[in-house]
């Protein structure tokens, strides 16, 4: 943005008058362009002459009308020559000899981005057109798709090729445009799977720990597969792409990001910018790290000898035969155990172990850990009870001991040879009412025995 | 935690918690030795379960319990097994972080000898996260192509850097500026670091990359915490076209805004310059009695701070809120925030606990995919930057807790209430972010579009976010 302000006259004087402003724009420093050339759209040439016309004069078909018969023509030539024919004096003007500065239209429109001098329109044409397609009303309308357009020719164009070419992706969505067909196939999900099975096989082949990984190899690999479509973009592409060059899909997103991202010959070529930088920062980084996941494979062994254990329940083991789980497996197997009201006891199922409902049940877990601590940690207690601890309501605990069946309570009695009479924990309502309803203890003695 | 308990749709949240709920039949012999007769499933389904287990114990102030739990844990985690297994080493650790709180003298002791921030330790770190995972080179290009389109035309671009450690991004929009057919702009980045060494380095590096691509450029440190910032020092003049990017950093400004600390303190120090005091004073006082009274009053504590699991309540944050509305003042062109989508900034341990065991899983996982278990990158990884963030959201509370993420909704909704309104990624950034993530020879890294906005996944779950953001009803 030039950062100039101009007053350009408000061409409010109506009718055809041109208002030539004299100020020049100099939107761009440099460029003094010696024969004529077309400038880049938006970046006109810094000392043309800037014209304002009026939204009456722009949107006026036939500015120029006969006095006599008042028929209107588009052009001046044109009138004088229709003149003739009402024996009126006529003059058809030369074209002007000496050297014509260029001139350049803005929009009237203020909030237009073509309304600033430095992004004027070369044509009066095209900011004719410009107008009408932006600020304008759509009058024509295509019948086979009810697209709208403000200029004729918009829509004479559009009408000729509505429905004629078509490209289909695979995930069903149509296109007129060859360059727009191409872009979204390679930005679709649809074929992104498949480029990633195809970039999964020929990366096997690659040398894993390496720095030379490509662009996908799915990429190539389909370009070359594919319907007649993808390679070459073409002149149309850099529209959408803010002005990239556009050698071809594979080229030009890895020249790009090449440029982005420091790496002259590598795609994800962070590698050797990391390097580089890693080096001034006094780090002495190894290459991306090796041995990308072949070891861990074999630990998938260990879930075969799982099996054994589960019964028919643990039907997930099926599916976790080759791989050791994942965390994020883990931890959703474990919110399935928990909601599954059914199965409450967590190793023990398999076992055939009874679930008892009664309220007798003991937590063992809490009753026996607070049982344990007590003993060995008076005054560790001590100290917890004054900064905040909930007092003790050994009642309820010695309420379910009785209760537990006698197999836990000689476990529990086994292992840690103390009465369990007193704890410190206290007990929410909500999770007596929970342990209400749990499973027993039964499965520790299966469990065991089968480990042991 | 288990009011849930009638609600007839179960999140995988509260079924976890219904799962450390369920007896777990061993017993506890001191020595445990069946413990390490288990196989990884098992093991691993058991560390969840101990985890929860003693989560639970910490938030009701049970410690004996929490106790043994720690020790079960600490059996069968460890940091170099299988991802249970350090997840459980470096969750357990936070836990137990949490609780030596409660002795203050103690916890300063056991810390004393500990180096804190070093500033290559950070940078190795930094480095690290920026290879090994595709998310912030992906974010990377979002950004800087966002920045490249909205700059269209324009002859001065002003860069505001929230967090500026990381010279890669700039270096590679500086290249991308450089080839844009109209010519390069005059570039103007400032970067804003708590570190002068980090602030110098990152100058240094990007004046050179610019020469050598003969563009005018200038990079402003602005040394100091982001919390203190005061946007005049940034120096926006008028006239240049403004971009601001935080990466990972935003979510840093929602922990200066804890209620039930400051009411603690005396009105004196309720202004900005105050958070300091705030935060030193925390240190002397009761602290133990501020986390139990948090912890056991009524089961959970009820401070009011940012998220709970309703999408739609709006938390409090005045402290981000001024912040954003400073930076409006500013009148970019462009703000483009990248932050990690999930939410650990639940105001119960709870909440965090079992937000946090599934993103960190995933971010593990990832790690179990893509690098071996031998490697000391991944482990430096884990340690030092999970393991820290973990140990954040588990055992910090207040001004401290720094790891505040939040899921993109909120963001979405704070930028909105700040004036912002919301700017589509570039088709083409998106293009080559994906064309990144699929190059990672991984078939786990996946990104989504949300209404103009992109989600960086792995596997299904969405780990971070872009969105780009322009001043509502400007010109």
């Amino acid at each position: 943005m030039s950062g100039e302000a101009f007053s350009l006259p408000a061409a409010s004087i109506g009718g055809f008058i041109q208002d030539p402003s004299n100020a020049n724009p100099n939107p761009k420093p440099n460029a003094n362009p010696a024969k004529k050339k077309r400038n880049l759209p938006g970046t006109p040439d810094p000392d043309a002459e800037v014209i304002a016309l009026s939204p009456k004069t722009l949107m006026a078909t036939n500015r120029f009308i006969c006095e006599i018969c008042k028929k209107g023509f588009q052009r001046d030539q044109n009138l004088q020559l229709h003149r003739r024919g009402h024996n009126l004096p006529w003059k058809l003007r030369q074209r002007t000899n000496k050297e014509v500065r260029k001139k350049v239209y803005i929009c009237p429109e203020k909030t237009c981005v073509h309304h600033d001098p430095s992004r004027a329109l070369g044509d009066l044409t095209g900011i004719k057109k410009h107008f009408s397609r932006k600020h304008g009303e759509k009058k024509w309308k295509c019948e086979k798709c009810s697209k709208k357009y403000a200029v004729q020719s918009d829509w004479k164009a559009h009408s000729k090729t509505c429905g004629t070419r078509e490209y289909k992706c695979d995930c069903g969505t149509l296109f007129s445009r060859k360059d727009s067909f191409i872009t979204h196939r390679a930005f679709c999900d649809a074929l992104a799977e498949e480029s990633a099975r195809l970039t999964s096989v020929a990366a096997t082949s690659l040398n894993f720990g390496n720095d030379t990984v490509n662009l996908p190899h799915g990429f190539a690999g389909r370009g070359v597969q594919d319907v007649a479509g993808i390679p070459q973009f073409g002149s149309g592409f850099p529209q959408d792409f803010s002005g990239m060059p556009a050698p071809g899909l594979p080229e030009m997103v890895q020249m790009a990001p090449a440029n982005l991202f420091g790496s002259s010959s590598h795609f994800p070529g962070f590698e050797n910018g990391g390097a580089t930088s890693s080096n001034s920062n006094n780090l002495s980084l190894s290459q991306l790290p090796q041995g990308l996941k072949e070891e861990g494979r074999n630990e998938g062994n260990l879930m075969e000898s799982l099996s054994s254990l589960y019964s028919d329940n643990q039907n997930k083991q099926s599916k976790a035969n080759a791989s050791p789980m994942s965390a994020t497996a883990l931890l959703q197997k474990a919110a399935q155990m928990g909601s599954t009201r059914s199965n409450p006891s967590f190793f023990g199922n398999s076992f055939g172990v009874m679930s008892s409902s009664s309220s007798h049940t003991a937590p063992t877990f809490m009753a026996s850990s607070s049982a344990s601590m007590s003993a060995t940690s008076n005054n560790l207690d001590k100290l917890m009870l004054q900064t905040g601890g909930k007092p003790s309501e050994p009642s309820l605990l010695s309420m379910h001991h009785p209760g537990s069946n006698s197999f836990a309570q000689s476990l529990t009695r086994d292992f840690l040879g103390m009465s369990n009479d007193q704890s410190p924990r206290p007990f929410l309502p909500q999770e007596l009412a929970k342990y209400a309803a749990i499973g027993s203890t039964m499965g520790l003695s299966q469990f065991t025995s089968s480990n042991h | 935690m288990s009011q849930n308990e009638s609600s007839p749709l179960k999140s995988s949240s509260s079924s976890l918690q219904d799962f450390s709920m369920m007896s777990l039949s061993p017993s506890l012999g001191s020595s445990y030795p069946w413990l390490k007769e288990l196989k990884s499933e098992e093991r691993g389904l058991y560390l969840i379960h101990l985890l929860l287990t003693c989560a639970n114990h910490v938030a009701t102030g049970s410690l004996e319990n929490a106790n043994i739990a720690l020790e079960q844990i600490s059996e069968l985690a460890s940091p170099d097994g299988d991802t249970m297994q350090r997840i459980a080493a470096y969750f357990t650790e936070a836990l137990a972080d949490r609780i030596l709180k409660t002795w203050p003298g103690l916890h300063k002791a056991i810390n004393s000898t500990r180096v804190v921030d070093l500033v290559s330790e950070q940078a190795l770190v930094r480095r690290l996260f920026f290879e090994v995972f595709p998310f912030l080179k992906a974010a990377f290009l979002l950004v800087n192509q966002a920045i490249i389109e909205a700059m269209e035309g324009e002859k001065v671009v002003h860069v505001i850097d929230l967090d500026a450690a990381e010279p890669m991004q700039w270096i590679a929009l500086i290249r991308g500026l450089s080839a844009r057919p109209e010519g390069p702009p005059h570039l103007r980045i400032t970067g804003i670091h708590v570190r002068k060494e980090v602030l110098d380095q990152m100058g240094h590096r990007l004046s050179e990359e610019a020469e050598k691509l003969d563009i005018p450029f200038q990079f402003n440190p602005v040394v100091g915490e982001l919390e203190d910032l005061d946007v005049e020092r940034l120096h926006v003049k008028t006239g240049e076209a403004v971009a601001i990017s935080s990466v990972l950093r935003l979510h840093s400004l929602l922990a200066s805004d804890d209620e039930p600390l400051r009411k603690k303190l005396p009105l004196a120090l309720k202004n900005s310059n105050g958070i300091h005091l705030q935060r030193a004073l925390q240190m002397s006082q009761n602290t133990l009695g501020e986390l139990l009274e948090k912890d056991t009053v009524n089961g959970y504590s009820p401070s009011p701070d940012s998220a709970s699991s309703s999408p739609l309540s709006s938390p409090v944050s005045p402290k981000v809120d001024t912040f954003l509305t400073a930076l409006r003042g500013l009148l970019p062109k462009l703000v483009v925030i990248t932050e990690q989508d999930s939410n650990h900034n639940g105001s119960t341990l709870m909440e965090r606990l079992l937000e946090s065991l599934h993103s960190y899983a995933a971010l593990f996982d990832c790690l179990e995919s893509t690098v071996s278990r031998a490697s000391f990158e991944r482990l430096k990884l884990e340690k030092m930057l999970f393991g820290n963030e973990i140990k954040n959201i588990i055992s910090c509370e207040g001004a401290e807790r720094k790891e505040r993420h939040e899921k993109l909704e909120k963001w979405i909704q704070r930028l909105d209430s700040a004036g912002f309104c919301n700017v589509p990624l570039s088709y083409y950034g998106m293009l080559q972010a994906k064309t990144l993530l699929q190059g990672y020879n991984c078939n786990g890294y996946k990104m989504k579009g949300e209404n103009g906005c992109v989600m960086i996944c792995w596997q299904d779950r969405p780990m971070f976010s872009v969105s780009a953001w322009r001043c509502r009803n400007s010109l």
